[in-house]
């Protein structure tokens, strides 16, 4: 990241303030539509860079202890899911369980943190 | 094909199939696809005029199919249309077809229906006060409608194929290794629904989709139309009833049917028309499993979204974590 100002979160938020205050009231149907979701995915752009450094410190954290050893987190998911495919983790062990939960938790705070209200 | 010479061979095809004069107005385009294309418009024939839907499904490609394509079973233009005149033979209100169109209409493979009004869009349905009386039948209707479904004789659609729910897992798993995704929480569902499949399973027609966006619901009369046949298949017929309950397909709706309905209420009114007797824990089977195969779907939009760079799709490659999180929260007793 350079060390400029203004952050890419602070550009993305005003790219959308943009979008849904100034574009978005001038717009029908399917620009409307289309240009709701571009909003939507920089919304995501700006949460991941926001959120994902800190989760995916813990993940590997969380990841190391379940495997019992320490790599990457893409490595160490990939074993995981391996291991679970092949049934060598049983499915209810609850670090296993909490991996799983914490992980989907964390990826929704960055792709759509409206689902955790309905 | 332009707008223009579509309608001048649907005029033809139409006189042809249907007869003459076969004149056709206010043809419109309703979904655009690479894959299938639906178009409304209105024709004269006989001295009456008629409203009409056409569907029409992109000739088979010259090039190599995509490698994803054959994972699940799906009727070709002319099977779904057989399928749907077997739909409507058992009394389920499925599109009456008027015509199927042959290779010298010049159209591609499709189809000709009634055109039938209503609403597919789940907010309206699910909140507009107007609905009320709508919601107050569809779990009831929906019942009948999937007993009549699962007993079409299977004799009258032959070429149906089918799929165990341990063949749909192995298709899954497919997916998730052709784009290399390493998610232990999809993992972690595929994993039990094979430990988790249903020992007793019978085979009938299944409708695959059988959820509101996929029907036509009039506000006092509820379900008029049960649409989109297109991955039709013999399977457990205990599918469509967890399908129509997977969280997703409430669309933020309270009620675990749909969004609108019970399950006692669901599984009653399927008994009463004649379904088999329901076993609840059978049918949450499938609904848990809906929610890991629709994560699978996720995925495969959102990679087409990739191949494409569509941006509507690529936004559904990250909704992968919604159902996963639904399919969690079903397995901890919280639904």
């Amino acid at each position: 990241m350079p060390l400029s100002t203004p952050k890419a979160t602070i550009l993305l938020q005003a790219a959308v303030k943009y979008l849904e205050e100034e574009l978005m009231p001038t717009l029908t149907g399917y620009h409307r539509f289309k240009t709701r979701v571009t909003a939507n995915v920089l919304n995501t752009v700006r949460r991941e860079l926001e959120l994902r450094g800190a989760q995916a410190f813990a993940e590997r954290k969380r990841l190391g202890a379940l495997l019992g050893h320490d790599g990457e987190v893409e490595e160490l998911s990939r074993e995981l899911a391996q291991k679970i495919r092949d049934g060598a983790v049983a499915l209810d062990d609850p670090k296993l369980r909490g991996h799983i939960s914490q992980s989907l938790h964390d990826a929704l705070a960055i792709n759509n943190p409206k689902w955790f209200d309905r | 094909m332009s707008n223009d010479s579509t309608a001048t061979l649907l005029h033809r095809a139409i006189a042809r199939h249907m007869g003459a004069p076969g004149t056709v107005y206010d043809l419109q385009q309703l979904t655009g696809g690479a894959n299938r294309t639906t178009w409304s418009f209105d024709a004269d024939v006989g001295g009456s005029r008629q409203r009409l839907i056409m569907q029409l499904s992109a000739a088979a490609p010259d090039d190599v199919p995509h490698p994803l394509a054959e994972i699940s079973p799906h009727p070709t233009a002319e099977e779904g249309a057989w399928l749907m005149m077997a739909a409507v033979k058992a009394g389920v209100p499925a599109p009456k077809i008027r015509a199927i169109l042959e290779t010298s209409d010049g159209l591609g493979p499709g189809y000709i229906t009634e055109r039938v009004d209503g609403e597919t869009l789940a907010p309206k349905i699910l909140r507009e006060a107007a609905f009320a009386p709508a919601r107050a039948k569809m779990t009831h209707q929906a019942g009948e409608i999937l007993a009549r479904i699962h007993s079409i004789p299977l004799s009258e659609v032959p070429f149906l194929k089918g799929q165990t729910a341990e063949e749909m897992i192995d298709a899954q798993r497919k997916v998730v290794d052709f784009y290399d995704l390493h998610l232990p929480a999809i993992e972690w569902g595929l994993k039990w629904a094979a430990d988790n499949v249903p020992t007793q399973a019978r085979r009938t027609v299944v409708h695959g989709d059988f959820r509101i966006g996929n029907m036509i619901v009039g506000e006092n009369d509820g379900i008029r139309l049960v649409l989109d046949w297109e991955i039709g298949q013999a399977s457990d017929p205990m599918q469509d009833l967890g399908w129509l309950c997977v969280k997703t397909w409430r669309f933020g709706g309270k009620n675990p049917v749909g969004g609108f309905g019970r399950r006692e209420d669901l599984f009653a009114a399927y008994e009463k028309a004649g379904g088999q007797r329901v076993d609840p824990a059978h049918v949450r089977f499938w609904e848990a499993f809906g929610s890991v195969k629709w994560a699978a779907g996720c995925l495969r939009l959102g990679m087409r979204g990739v191949e494409e760079m569509g941006v509507e799709r690529c936004a559904i490659g990250r909704r992968i974590e919604e159902p996963l999180w639904d399919f969690y929260e079903l397995l901890e007793g919280r639904d």
